[in-house]
């Protein structure tokens, strides 16, 4: 991410008048929005104090020194950037959120530290570099495609035909071929019209022949036997070519496909999480299946065709310069008008077309909402109201269907009328040389099939850069992720090391935007089979330290040491084959159960899953299922409850025998009889395993060796149960806010069977 | 001693709960409870004996919040702060006068109302997180002039809602909408993706669009656009 920008000449004068000659510029991002309007401005931070600069003047002065805390806040429509000078809040600038909010995030943590700094009198040090990705282009200053690098303005159209030529290794002749056999069939169709030709001149219009006898003896009749062998034989190659073509163009799309496809799910298969959750799944989809079949239908289809219409109208063109290149004027001269009447037509059908679909969307809409909600509507009495909405709905969508129709009909017959001027043009001017006698039908006719053939590439040219620009975005999509480095990557020469189960958090520092650390500075010394609890409010960053020892992410700052090796050094493989983990939102894949809990291990034998299963409470509920361990579940099997899936899950992390074992949340969504059956299996198997345990309930972690508490990405509290309450800090507040919530009730009914006991 | 102390803080908010079933028994009830109250804080004490002695924090303390009140121009003073934003001086629910540096106004209904139902809040911190509401203002023009524009004026900075007066041009790209504008805040180039779900319209007929780069602009009444800037949007709506 940029943070030193370059200011246009005249803000720079204006910052060099302002400043003094020793200051050190550190840091100059854009700023939006100033009184209200839009403006281009530079707030400049030095290692003495924030200028703003407009258009040559400066605007504000604030002196660090003066400064403690800046802040920023989104507010409607744009943000704003804060600092409190001599303790009092002092808006410094307006900006707009989307371009710069990671920007001046950056720039707040800066500011505070330069200003500490310059309180104390110590030198400012370096500026600080941000490796974010930038979300708008740094050429034309247009937003990026979402989730990506691509500016579909200045993207580099030479780079990304060049890959292409590259992944199409292997199957190159198998895309070329075809366009070949196109070309070849191409040449036959313009053969077709000069035999008719001959035909008709020399056969059909000439009087002079007369029949004479047998073939045999007939020159005449054998030619024309010859003649209309030709013509067959010549539709029958075109059709054979035609079969060919289409069938290599289904195959080689095909492959095609199915190369880039299973590339692309390799690829995303290997990247990194914090790769990917910057994308959603849906357009991670997307980017398989969609824009994968669009690059495959440009390939084969459109690029092939692109080549022959091109073709056909330059062969077309010099057929009729050569045949008469007066009589050829009359084609060309309605072309601009024809072309552009047809593009004129065609885009307002698009546009209202696409209205009729917006309206139709919203109608659809509608029903949706309402038919999902059909009890509130009932129960509400609203059915009057709701049959209104939607007649008013209905009514929109039929009345623009009905004018799209009435339009199209009218003036697509009339459409077809204005296309064939040239043709009558021609008719008429063709006629006349006939009458005159300086052109025979043959020609004519022949003349008359080439410009009929001219005109179908041209108003198909019309619709190729949209095609194009299209089929560029999708395959722009396809090859970022193609290209993409997985954040985190296995060393020159990772470790395969058998865990014991120590852990060493030291002075870890993460966050998944550089801006933003979820944890800072988290120092945890963790003996092998240790059961640790980790609590804290919700966005404290119990479920990050997690992802962390995971290395699904790599740390900013600091490391994660397993038995004295950093995670970093041992393989990924071995690594996560050696951790077993269970969430809250327990994800079971399609398959019976015993494919689901031999998950972790493929090879494990029916004693090892029984075993697991027994481990986790799990035997007893699916030996009772009709299916047993066979029973298919997923989503079009057999539905498990919360409970039970929960310790499918639970078996399937305890199948290979973990050495350290994380447990996210993994009660929090049960019932309490449920809960104990879980909790005995995980106190089961949290026997000579490191655990890591999340729990907001705080009864889950009674069994813990000792308790983490986290509190906005540090490490709060640490220590025995005990040892935390007797310091009543944050943990204590935790328990007692609990137990308002939970103890309320059966301390009330305590009270009263005290009570009871007192009175009888 | 500080065992019964200690149940007797503890006891409060049980008693909702049980008073309701021994009304006709205050007196005789109060007595019991006693025993109850020590036998339960025995219990707590094999469970957490840190407990015991710490008869000076009210856990109620720990869910207490600001009274939001009703501001008028007789409990409530806007002044400019020093750093071009708002202080504000009230007289609280307990009849204390309090003095914030500076205060945060949101507008209940941006859309529908946005003179009414004012609700002046403390700011948003990092160390602090959400800061509480001091009170709301029903209608802003009870307070002088003076006052309310100097609220507007914080307004105009918080919901900054350029109006579209033209769309210059229209295109779209790549599924992208890309409009050049003439707004009442200068041009500017909009890029716009899935303009269905950017592109709100009220039923009053206002249209709201929110872009890329995180702006809202407003186009007040469509109809009165030129056919061009109309056409451009009118896909959309």
């Amino acid at each position: 991410m940029k943070l030193f920008y370059d200011m246009p000449a005249g803000d720079r004068a204006a910052y060099d008048a302002a400043a003094s000659p020793d200051e050190v510029l550190m840091y100059c991002v854009p700023f939006n929005v100033w009184q209200e309007r839009f403006v281009s401005g530079w707030t400049a931070v030095t290692d003495r104090a924030i200028y703003c600069i407009l258009d040559g003047k400066v605007l504000s002065t604030t002196a660090l020194e003066r400064c403690t805390v800046f802040s920023t806040e989104v507010l409607y429509g744009n943000c704003a950037f804060y600092g409190v000078v001599d303790g009092t809040t002092t808006l410094i600038c307006q900006f707009l959120s989307g371009r710069n909010l990671p920007r001046y995030s950056v720039l707040v943590q800066a500011c505070e530290d330069l200003a500490k700094k310059r309180r104390e009198s110590r030198a400012p040090g370096d500026p600080v570099v941000n490796e974010e990705h930038e979300r708008f282009c740094p050429k034309c200053g247009r937003p990026f495609i979402p989730g990506t690098n691509i500016c579909p303005f200045c993207r580099n159209s030479k780079e990304v035909y060049k890959k292409l030529w590259g992944l199409t290794r292997g199957l190159r002749w198998m895309l070329f071929f075809p366009l070949f056999v196109s070309v070849i069939s191409l040449a036959i169709q313009f053969i077709l019209p000069a035999i008719q030709r001959v035909a008709v001149n020399d056969y059909l219009t000439n009087e002079s022949i007369h029949p004479l006898g047998s073939f045999a003896e007939d020159p005449h009749k054998r030619a024309f036997l010859l003649i209309f062998l030709a013509i067959i034989t010549i539709d029958l190659v075109q059709r054979v070519l035609g079969v060919i073509q289409s069938r290599l163009s289904a195959v080689a799309g095909n492959k095609f496909t199915l190369m880039m496809r299973t590339l692309l799910y390799e690829k995303i298969s290997t990247l990194s999480i914090s790769s990917i959750s910057h994308k959603s799944t849906g357009d991670l989809m997307g980017r398989i299946t969609g824009d994968v079949n669009a690059v495959q239908a440009f390939m084969t289809g459109q690029l092939p065709s692109l080549f022959t219409q091109a073709a056909s109208f330059v062969l077309a063109l010099v057929f009729l310069l050569i045949i008469n290149p007066l009589m050829s004027m009359f084609v060309f001269v309605p072309i601009p008008f024809v072309v552009w009447l047809v593009k004129n037509f065609w885009s307002t059908m698009q546009n209202r077309n696409r209205k009729n679909w917006v309206l139709g969307y919203h109608v659809n809409l509608f029903l949706q909402d309402i038919l999902n909600g059909i009890r509130v509507v009932k129960s509400y009495g609203n059915e009057e109201r709701e049959i209104a909405t939607f007649h008013r709905r209905t009514d929109r969508h039929a009345a623009q269907t009905e004018s799209n129709a009435l339009l199209f009909d009218t003036f697509f017959p009339l459409l077809g009328f204005v296309t064939r001027i040239g043709s009558y043009l021609i008719l008429f001017y063709g006629n006349y040389l006939l009458f005159k006698g300086t052109m025979n039908y043959g020609d004519l006719h022949q003349f008359n099939s080439y410009a009929n053939i001219i005109y179908g590439p041209l108003i198909w040219i019309t619709g190729i850069p949209r095609q194009i620009s299209a089929f560029l975005t999708s395959l722009g999509k396809v090859l970022e992720i193609l290209e993409e480095q997985p954040e985190v990557a296995d060393i020159g020469l990772p470790i395969d090391i058998d865990i014991e189960g120590d852990v060493r958090f030291e002075n870890v520092t993460f966050g998944y935007d550089s801006y933003n650390p979820v944890l800072e500075g988290i120092n945890l010394d963790v003996k092998k089979g240790e059961m640790i609890g980790v609590v804290g409010h919700s966005g404290s960053g119990k479920t990050t330290l997690i992802n962390l020892l995971m290395r699904l992410y790599d740390v900013t700052e600091g490391a994660i040491m397993i038995d004295d090796v950093n995670i970093k050094d041992i393989s990924q493989n071995a690594l996560r084959s050696q951790i077993g983990v269970v969430l809250q939102e327990t994800h079971l894949f399609s398959g019976s159960i015993r494919d689901n809990i031999k998950y972790a291990k493929p090879h494990a034998s029916d004693e090892e899953v029984i075993e697991a299963a027994k481990m986790a409470n799990a035997h007893d509920f699916i030996v009772n299922l009709p299916d047993g361990y066979n029973t298919m579940i997923g989503e079009k099997g057999y539905s498990l409850s919360g409970g039970e899936r929960q310790r499918v899950a639970i078996a399937r992390a305890l199948i290979h025998n973990p050495k350290i074992l994380i447990l996210d949340e993994a009660t929090a969504a049960l019932d309490t009889e449920t809960e104990k059956l879980i909790q005995d299996a995980i106190n089961k198997l949290s026997k000579n395993r490191t655990t890591f345990a999340i729990a907001h309930r705080l009864s889950t972690l009674r069994n813990a060796d000792r308790l983490i508490v986290l509190d906005k990405g540090h490490l709060a509290e640490c220590g025995t149960h005990q040892e935390l309450l007797d310091k009543k800090g944050f943990y204590w507040r935790l328990v007692m806010a609990q137990r308002q919530d939970s103890g309320m009730l059966d301390k009330a009914d305590k009270i009263l069977a005290a009570k009871k006991t007192a009175t009888a | 001693m500080n065992e019964t102390k200690n149940a007797a803080v503890k006891e409060e908010p049980k008693k909702a709960e049980v008073t309701e079933k021994k009304t006709e028994a205050e007196a005789e009830e109060k007595k019991e409870t006693a025993p109850a109250a020590k036998e339960e804080a025995k219990e707590e004490k094999k469970e957490t004996p840190a407990e015991e002695g710490n008869e000076e924090i009210n856990t109620d303390d720990l869910f207490k919040h600001r009274v939001s009140i009703n501001l008028t121009p007789e409990n409530a003073w806007f002044s400019p702060s020093a750093g071009g934003l708002i202080s504000l001086k009230i007289i609280n629910a307990e009849g204390e006068e309090e003095f914030f540096e500076r205060v945060v106004i949101r507008r209940s209904f941006p859309v529908t109302s946005p003179d009414e139902f004012l609700s002046v809040r403390e700011p948003d911190t990092r160390a602090k997180g959400r800061g509480a509401e001091i009170g709301m203002i029903r209608n802003i023009h009870i307070f002088d002039q003076t006052t309310v524009d100097l609220i507007n004026a914080e307004l105009d900075i918080r919901y900054f809602t350029p109006t579209i007066s033209k769309i210059t041009s229209a295109k779209e790209k790549f599924g992208y909408t890309y409009w050049e504008a003439e707004t009442s805040a200068g041009k500017v180039s909009i890029v716009l993706n899935n303009p269905f779900s950017n592109i709100r319209v009220l039923e009053d007929g206002r249209i709201y669009i929110f872009d890329m780069d995180g702006n809202c602009f407003l186009i007040p009444d469509p109809a009165a656009l030129d056919r061009q800037s109309f056409r451009a949007i009118e896909i959309y709506i």
